[in-house]
């Protein structure tokens, strides 16, 4: 049994840095994530399918990032963040322009922000 | 399975190192042999970690060790699992005695970081996560931690003032522990004075980046009979993995790589988490600590910040945590970390603590995590 052909990292990257779309996997299991793989982390099974993600979502992790690495050392402070999405499923990226955790509370609704910054922008609803 | 025993151990100050990660490894690494009174030429198999080395343009340490100790022979290989390298070596050398492979082994981690600035130190450190899909979405590795803290947070109270406990704790123990990177103590004031640096992490909730090198000698209890020092029986020897990216987990209330290495390790020991006397676990963040106790067993989910506030986990309370002075006071050069964790189980065994010594010393647990727990070591210890 092989696995079946999915997009590679590099469609990911392209796909949010040129097209504007958010690429990912979805399971039978109801598992559905961003991050590349052959089979489901979560139940083992091959049969995943090539989806685009919707982007759009509720934040249940953030953190205000003050320390950033060298390819956000022009957006500090910003958030990083955890984000659930409406169809299911966890993807991460960023908002700008977040200094205090109070502006950017869980629970905030978000959605995916195409442009030519690095990461998977996100900006509040 | 052969009796296993660690026989040697020994660590430098952890802080800033002027020489290479190299020659470090190799100075702990005779220290150790020496201490357990054996010769270099006694080593079966050497495994090193060293999980930064291209920071220094090198790579492939192992033999280079084995040279500068009179036995390029002896084979070798380096062990990388981000910040929980060396402890994954200790297990390597675990399963080599053990399984009746080798009769002695030296496991040796060294890390030297200290000659880049910030940016590029805090770059390497996100290497350990998700890099497409985690650290190029504008996750550093405090900020990978912190978002747990925000879950966490959402669910169980998690004042500043808890936080601050743990790193006033660890501060107090590393100011007597001569290895440490930080020997001071800080104040509630100092650590809320200190700046966020991801929130809601602050400097004082963050190990640093530190350098340095540990070295344990694991050999099989029929190969050294009389051993010069007390030597640690090793009870269980346990890895365990999880999804790497935290968002792809179904909970964000602790790590479950602990949760399963623990469990693994207590049942591979016969002991529960009542019978240990002191542990040495991952708090390369404050909030690390706290997950730690409550994953390993040792408190329910959310009263870990509790007992550490009122003095459980100190270095004479109930159950001492961190003795040493954790990564987060002790430092945190990644690839010595764990063993750095089972060299202070040593010294406490032995009675060479000195001031920081524990009120008993039969039985230890270390633990140490790979980066946000995509691996994690759990070692069990009895006094031999």
């Amino acid at each position: 049994m092989t696995a079946p052909e999915g997009h590679s990292i590099a469609d990911y990257l392209k796909g949010y840095t040129d097209l504007g779309r958010l690429r990912g996997f979805a399971c039978g299991c109801g598992f559905r994530t961003a991050t590349w793989v052959l089979a489901c982390p979560r139940c083992g099974s091959r049969d995943l399918t090539d989806v685009d993600l919707s982007g759009r979502g509720t934040i249940v992790a953030c953190s205000v990032q003050h320390v950033p690495s060298d390819e956000f050392l022009n957006e500090a402070p910003y958030a990083y963040v955890v984000v659930e999405l409406a169809e299911g499923g966890r993807i991460t990226g960023w908002v700008a322009g977040v200094a205090d955790p109070a502006d950017l509370p869980l629970g905030a609704a978000v959605h995916f922000h195409p442009g030519y910054k690095p990461g998977v922008q996100f900006v509040q609803d | 399975m052969r009796e296993t025993w660690i026989v040697g151990a020994a660590t430098n100050r952890f802080g800033r190192m002027a020489e290479s990660a190299r020659e470090a490894a190799a100075r702990v690494a005779l220290a150790a042999i020496d201490r357990a009174g054996l010769a270099p030429q006694d080593i079966d198999h050497t495994f090193v970690s060293n999980a930064f080395g291209m920071a220094e343009h090198q790579g492939h340490l192992g033999p280079l060790l084995n040279t500068a100790l009179g036995i390029p022979e002896v084979p070798s290989c380096t062990i990388e699992s981000a910040c929980s390298s060396s402890s994954a070596g200790l297990h390597e050398a675990f399963v080599h005695v053990a399984g009746g492979f080798a009769d002695a082994v030296l496991v040796v981690g060294a890390e030297k970081l200290s000659h880049l600035d910030t940016v590029t130190a805090t770059g390497y450190f996100a290497t350990g996560a998700d890099f497409p899909f985690e650290a190029r979405n504008g996750a550093t590795f405090p900020g990978l931690y912190a978002t747990l803290a925000s879950a966490y947070r959402r669910v169980f109270p998690l004042p500043d003032e808890t936080l601050a406990a743990v790193a006033i704790k660890n501060h107090a123990n590393a100011a007597l522990n001569p290895h440490a990177h930080f020997q001071k103590e800080i104040s509630l004031e100092t650590y809320l004075n200190s700046p966020i640096v991801a929130s809601p992490f602050r400097l004082y909730d963050c190990c640093p980046f530190s350098d340095g090198a540990s070295a344990v000698v694991v050999a099989a209890k029929e190969f050294l009979r009389r051993p010069p020092t007390t030597p640690l029986v090793v009870a269980a020897s346990v890895r365990t993995g999880s999804i790497v990216d935290m968002h792809d987990r179904t909970d964000l209330l602790g790590l479950p790589a602990s949760r399963r290495a623990g469990e693994l390790a207590f049942r591979a020991a016969g002991l529960t988490p009542k019978e240990i006397d002191f542990l040495e676990v991952h708090d390369c963040f404050t909030l690390a600590e706290l997950l730690a106790l409550e994953d390993l067993g040792f408190y329910p989910r959310g009263a870990a910040g509790a007992a550490t506030r009122e003095g459980e986990t100190a270095r004479k309370g109930r159950l001492p945590v961190n003795p040493s002075g954790g990564l987060k006071a002790k430092g945190h050069p990644v690839s010595a970390t764990g063993v750095a964790q089972v060299v202070e189980v040593f010294e406490q065994m032995n009675g060479t603590a000195g001031a920081r010594a524990v009120p008993r010393s039969e039985t230890a647990l270390t633990h140490n995590v790979g980066a946000t727990g995509g691996s994690c070591s759990v070692h069990i210890f009895r006094r031999g």
